[in-house]
């Protein structure tokens, strides 16, 4: 990377080509780190105040540091590019750079396999090259195979937008409209002799722009398994046999890795030791050492016991790997949506053995050609147990082979008789059927293009699966930035997974016309309520007219979420943030205080779990707040006031839900100036069974509660 | 619950398994089933061309049941009570002509035996001699079960009633006897137990209307009242019958599939196909046999104190850095929308590519009971689809901090055999799809193609080796033998019954039928020198068998791995040797798990 000084130079407003580099090289690293994959990483600077490497000698290469020799990047790389990696003032040939990464590539790779060598230049070319030896240079780095890539502020083609996204360039390509300084433009020159030296035919594809480079880095690599080969034999009766090659095409993965449980104050894993340990169902629950447990299984009410050897002894045996044709059978013998399992073998001819490939390629196309398919016995190894499934013939342009899925056993199937949709009372009118069908007109995904192509926008089997992303995200996020709060989605993944716009756009009309024809009224049901926080959700039998309006759905949630603000009620955001911002802008005065107070006195005397969850969210960002600004009095005066008055007031229920909220006093070791101790707080919710007289505090105001919320 | 459990095993969470118990307002209490069977001479009537009589078709359904109740749900009750009896016997012994065999209960091994003692010629004695034939009265007999399942204390969730018999007019005329009965029978489905009738072949027809009209549970579906089946005549069609009413469908949950804002069609998700698993096993106290329960504690290394779950954390291993996280951002971190389903679009069924299998499919039904008008809108979607050949594009959220997945619904409709019953379901069967993640890169070898003659030969192997494929024909050969060595140890039979393997190719009948056309077929293919049974030459077999000498990892060694994070390139025997010499404490044997506890040692011994 060329850190040199014109790197930080940039038009007012744009972003200096040396951040966007770094940018480039960060994300870059952070899916090596993520991906695990076993390729190592050099870095070298160019452009350095000083010089460190090998061969710098006589006043040669100066300016080139060696930051970081070849290994497998982690997070201490990645912590040094964030936090050492500046801007320097100087300036080197970018040429022996390229020198010096070649002599790293060459001494570090001796004795180690690899399958690449990759060199990934990122420069703004601002440096005036000596040709010199460009073609020495050339011939070396053909002669050690070394694959070259450029990453450029601009784009370098003048027509064509530089590396392979021709159709995206010019869109905002900062210097891209600007003539080129003349270094550039021979450094560009000579950048495009290297490539189309190396590379006749697309050499220059393996030039980037900062801008592509970065938008196609976005995400995190996907899950890559190198496919492990499963040799076997496909066998028809008993001497029909033909050598075949299984491979795994596609397969519910997942992460590599679980959550390893630690200590929370040392962070350390030893320190945290599971144990389980068994007892006997009765009163006194007597321990059983493990040495006197035996296994057992249940047949219906009856427990047989069976040890383990004794299970292995009779279990059922096979001969192990197999993959055996019962028979053949019509494609639409199958059903899709009987499909079991969680993958798809494609299964070929050994890449060595042509006869093979003949026989494999006869059944192939003997079944492509019947429609029909092979049902199997499929057994992946002796451990495993054998499975029965369908090879379906598949034939590309490239290549053909079978494809195995499993098929159900009669006991993993289940019948369920569902009512006939052709009733009366269900089935829809003309008028109902021509809203559908325009509405699926209004959202065909699938439409033939100017060209008369069929062009799918949205193939779901690109999207990289949410989860790992986001994990990964999350991940990567705590490690740079410990101590802060995990970040909101990206942008970019949400847009993944919603509508393509196109459609949402189109499809407004026709919903609103199926929304018209097709009345769909929600059936209130009694729910069983089980936390505070989904009483609060859903609460639906509220007696409130103003509710019955249907003005807003409570989405499913709890009270954390409240405090992050991500909440979907409006009304109760609107609550939250208008205390927020009067707790914000004038610390927690009485004034305010009293404010406050008076208004959860008024939700409270409307004896409703509604408003008793509301009072709860203002008692909760009324206690944060306190805590926030280091006052613990006056909220723990008030609480202790309201405890008081529970019994009078008749608000056991909602005493309940405070207490499983767990909303207590502010203690010492919360806010230094509290007269509670940690002991007295968690004892304060505990409800004492004398009850005090205190004089409730005045509800005369009967007006509409939510009118006075609504002007707080 | 169990299908919920077998359906998400996949899942990886144990604790969000424990919530959806919990969750969905599903019910909880045990299913239950009574079989009521006639017992009356008729019932015993053999057919002349040796097909089996009512009774001895309807001993083996029981039969079958019981086992499939045992295997699959042995929480149900189960109950067997004969009517039309000579003796009776029943638990206040308060009615006569009524046989209470077995009363409400968890079937098992004992039962399947007395069951078996039932069935054949001399079940047919056994029940003669026992039973013996006599008066009958519905009304008793159903009284007789209402009481069995009012002496039940726990919970039921699911009751229902099967009368087994030939005879549609049981009680001959009487008309006094015919009320009775029929108020019985309206008292029993008051108190919610569903009432079905499996009437068998009788000369001259079983006329339904006659009487069992009035008793039985009137279909779910009005428009049709399920009168006009015929009568089961062979053991399969009564098995199949009794199999689709036995199991309760149960919906894995209940949710929105939302076309747009404020568009939601409630639906309700039901499994169709799971891959059914051997049940754990149960861990017993050996000198008693009695079941023990596990406890887990979780506590501090040093202190030994018990460690509340807040103080613990969640952590994993990435670029040499352990990354930590509260528990409950863990769970934040899966979270990306409330459970659901929304409409993305639609796409022509020849994009749903055969290929695109990562999980087996869930089927979706509306519920009219949640939203009213799902129904109409879910069944004008479903025709739409149908007619035009499309599947709906769907983002699906199964449950709380699942992350979503994309699926097709795919339109099936509903499909009936000649009044004698449903085959499929109208609905859409709910197909997952696969993201980037989960298709793999394969170099595909280049091979030549075959030609058209030995395509053709091979043709007519396939053609000869035809069948009808079923997907109810193949039962788990590794299951069936595990419950079999079960029944044995549970009847201390000598050795458990021999199973047939179904998914064993027959290879004698294969070869059979092809006769000479694999010969043929190999001639023209195979070159004369080519056998494909062996193996290829071996590439790194030289010398004799010895085993390479073990390599041992030096500490410093095994240090530069690990500052360099090459543990991943050594092999798993290495591993494991460095696991043992510098005392690392490993429970896993995977790879990944030894290079985490390798890293994990390394933190705590080098570093800190």
């Amino acid at each position: 990377m060329d850190v040199g000084f014109s790197m930080s130079n940039s038009a007012p407003g744009e972003e200096p080509p040396f951040e966007l580099a770094k940018k480039v090289i960060q994300k870059f690293v952070q899916r090596q780190v993520f991906a695990e994959t076993k390729d190592e990483m050099a870095l070298v600077l160019f452009g350095t105040d000083s010089t460190k490497n090998p061969l710098e000698q006589d006043g040669q290469y100066q300016n080139i540091t060696v930051h970081r020799n070849l290994m497998i990047p982690d997070f201490e790389l990645l912590e040094e590019i964030a936090n050492q990696i500046h801007p320097e003032s100087q300036q080197a040939d970018w040429l022996d750079a390229l020198v010096v990464c070649m002599d790293l590539l060459k001494k570090q790779t001796e004795g180690k396999k690899y399958d690449r060598l990759v060199i990934v230049l990122l420069t703004d070319l601002c440096t005036q090259a000596s040709p010199d030896e460009l073609d020495i240079i050339i011939d070396n780095l053909k002669t050690a195979g070394i694959t070259l890539q450029f990453f450029l502020p601009f784009p370098a083609g003048d027509d064509e937008e530089g590396g392979g996204d021709g159709d995206r360039g010019g869109s905002g390509h900062p210097g891209a409209g600007k003539g080129l300084s003349r270094e550039q433009e021979q450094g560009l020159d000579m950048v495009k002799h290297v490539m189309l030296s190396l590379d006749e035919e697309d050499g220059l594809d393996e030039i980037y722009s900062f801008r592509n480079a970065l938008e196609q880095l976005c995400m995190f690599k996907r899950i890559e398994r190198r496919p492990t080969a499963w040799p076997c034999q496909l066998t028809i009766g008993s001497s029909l046999s033909i050598r075949i090659v299984g491979y795994k095409a596609v397969m519910d993965e997942r992460l590599k890795k679980t959550w390893i449980t630690v200590d929370a104050q040392t962070n350390k894993r030893d320190d945290v030791k599971r144990e389980t340990v068994y007892c006997l169902d009765d009163d006194n629950e007597t321990e059983v050492q493990k040495e006197d447990i035996i296994q057992g299984f249940r047949y219906g009410s009856d427990i047989v016991p069976f040890s383990k050897v004794d299970q292995d002894q009779m279990k059922y045996k096979h001969d192990g790997k197999c993959f055996a044709v019962l028979g053949f059978t019509k494609q639409s013998n199958i059903h899709r949506h009987q499909f079991i399992g969680n993958q798809v073998i494609k299964v070929f001819a050994p890449k060595d053995d042509e006869h093979a490939g003949v026989a494999l390629s006869a059944l192939i196309r003997a079944l492509d050609e019947l429609n029909m398919v092979a049902i199997v016995r499929y057994a992946y190894d002796r451990r495993c147990n054998p499975q029965v499934g369908a090879a379906f013939p598949c034939i590309k342009q490239h290549y053909e082979c079978l494809m195995y899925i499993q098929l159900p056993f009669m006991e993993d199937l289940s019948h369920f008789t569902f009512p006939s949709l052709e009733n009366k009372k269900f089935v829809p009118t003309e008028a109902q059927l021509s809203a559908v069908d325009s509405l699926i007109d209004s959202m065909m995904l699938v439409e033939k293009d100017e060209s008369g192509e069929q062009k799918d926008m949205l193939k779901v089997h690109h999207i990289p699966n949410p989860a790992f992303q986001r994990h990964f995200q999350c991940l990567h996020h705590r490690a740079v930035n410990p101590g802060t709060p995990l970040p909101p989605m990206e942008p970019w993944l949400k847009a993944a997974l919603e509508r393509p716009e196109v459609i949402s756009e189109r499809c407004q009309a026709p919903l609103e016309e199926v929304k018209r024809k097709f009345p769909l009224t929600a059936v209130e049901k009694k729910k069983q309520l089980k936390t505070s926080a989904q009483i609060f959700g859903k609460d639906t039998g509220e007696p409130d007219a103003k509710k019955a309006k249907g003005d807003e759905e409570e989405e499913d949630y709890n009270l954390a979420d409240i405090a992050e603000g991500s909440v979907t009620s409006v009304r109760t955001r609107v609550i939250v943030f208008i205390f927020f911002c009067l707790v914000v802008v004038t610390p927690v005065s009485f004034p305010v205080c009293q404010q406050l107070t008076h208004r959860i006195e008024q939700l409270l005397s409307n004896k409703n779990t509604h408003y008793y969850m509301k009072s709860i969210t203002c008692i909760q960002a009324f206690r944060e707040q306190s805590v926030k600004l280091g006052k613990a009095d006056l909220y723990n005066s008030y609480l202790q006031s309201l405890k008081r008055s529970i019994p009078n007031r008749g608000l056991e229920v909602f005493w309940d839900l405070l207490v499983q909220d767990a909303v207590t006093l502010i203690s010492k070791d919360e806010v230094e100036g509290s007269t509670v101790s940690k002991n007295e707080a968690n004892q304060f919710l505990i409800t004492d069974e004398k009850k005090e007289e205190v004089a409730a505090p005045t509800t005369e105001d009967t007006g509409d509660v939510d009118d006075l919320l609504d002007m707080m | 619950m169990a299908e919920w459990n077998a359906y998400y095993r996949n899942e990886d969470d144990e604790e969000e398994q424990e919530e959806g118990e919990q969750s969905g307002g599903m019910v909880t209490g045990r299913d239950s089933l009574v079989f009521l069977v006639d017992a009356s001479k008729e019932m015993f009537i053999k057919e002349e061309d040796g097909k089996p009589s009512n009774f001895d078709m309807t001993m083996q359904v029981v039969r079958s049941v019981y086992t499939s109740k045992i295997t699959s749900s042995y929480r149900d009750l189960v109950a067997l009570v004969f009517y039309g009896t000579e003796q009776s016997k029943n638990p206040r012994n308060s009615f006569k002509h009524v046989y209470v065999y077995h009363d409400l209960d968890e079937p098992g091994a004992k039962r399947v035996q007395e069951v078996d003692e039932l069935r054949g010629s001399k079940g047919a004695q056994l029940a003669a001699k026992t039973m013996g034939s006599g008066e009958t009265s519905l009304g008793d007999a159903l009284w007789c079960c209402a009481n069995l399942y009012s002496d039940i204390k726990l919970r039921l969730s699911h009751k229902r009633l099967m009368i087994f018999t030939c005879r549609d007019d049981p009680h001959e005329g009487d008309s006094v006897k015919d009320r009775q009965g029929r108020t019985k029978a309206s008292d029993l489905r008051d108190t919610g137990v569903i009432i079905n009738l499996m009437h068998l072949m009788k000369p001259g027809g079983f006329d339904v209307s006659l009487y069992f009209r009035d008793i039985i549970t009137p279909p779910e579906d009005e428009s049709d009242l399920g009168l006009q089946l015929e009568p089961c005549a062979k053991l399969e069609d009564l098995q199949n019958r009794v199999r689709a009413k036995e199991k309760k469908k149960r919906v894995l949950n209940r949710l929105n599939l939302c076309l747009g804002e404020g568009i939601n069609v409630a639906v309700g998700v039901y499994s169709t196909a799971v891959p059914a698993r051997k049940p754990p096993p149960i861990k017993l106290y050996r000198e008693t046999n009695e079941p023990v329960r596990s406890k887990t504690r979780v506590f501090h290394t040093q202190t030994g104190s018990l460690l509340l779950p807040s103080e613990l954390k969640k952590a994993q291993v990435y670029g040499k850095k352990q990354i930590v996280m509260e528990t409950d951002e863990v769970d934040s971190i899966k979270k990306f929308e409330d459970p659901g389903m929304f409409l993305i679009g639609f796409k022509p069924m020849e994009k749903l590519k055969l290929h695109h299998h990562v999980r087996p499919a869930v089927f979706l039904y509306p519920e009219e009971d949640d939203v009213k008008g799902s129904s109409c809108l879910f069944s004008a979607l479903l025709k739409r689809c149908s007619e035009r050949n499309m599947f709906a594009l769907c983002r699906f959220t199964a449950r709380r901090n699942y992350s979503p997945r994309f699926v097709a619904l795919v339109p099936q409709e509903e499909e009936s055999d000649e009044g004698k019953g449903q085959i499929t379901p109208a609905g859409f069967n709910v197909i997952y799809l696969p993201f980037a993640d989960d298709i793999r890169t394969l170099d595909a070898p280049q091979l030549p193609c075959a030609s058209q003659e030995q395509v053709d030969k091979m043709k007519q192997i396939v053609t000869k080796l035809r069948f009808k494929y079923r997907s109810d024909a193949f039962e788990n050969p590794a299951i069936q033998q595990h419950f079999r060595n079960l029944e044995a140890l549970a009847l201390d039979m000598v050795a458990p019954e021999d199973i047939e393997d179904l998914i064993m190719p027959k290879v004698d009948q294969i070869d059979t039928r092809l006769g000479p056309l694999v010969q043929e077929f190999k001639d023209l293919v195979y070159p004369a020198n080519y056998n494909p049974e062996t193996k290829p030459a071996a590439k790194r077999k030289t010398g004799g068998a010895e085993k390479k000498p073990k390599v041992e990892l030096p500490e410093d060694e095994l240090r530069a791995h690990v500052q360099n994070s090459t543990l991943g390139k050594l092999t798993v025997p290495v591993l494991k040797d460095a696991c043992k010499k510098f005392g690392v404490r490993t429970t896993g044997t995977k790879k990944q798990e030894l290079i985490d506890a390798l890293i994990a040692q390394y933190f705590t011994k080098f570093m800190l």
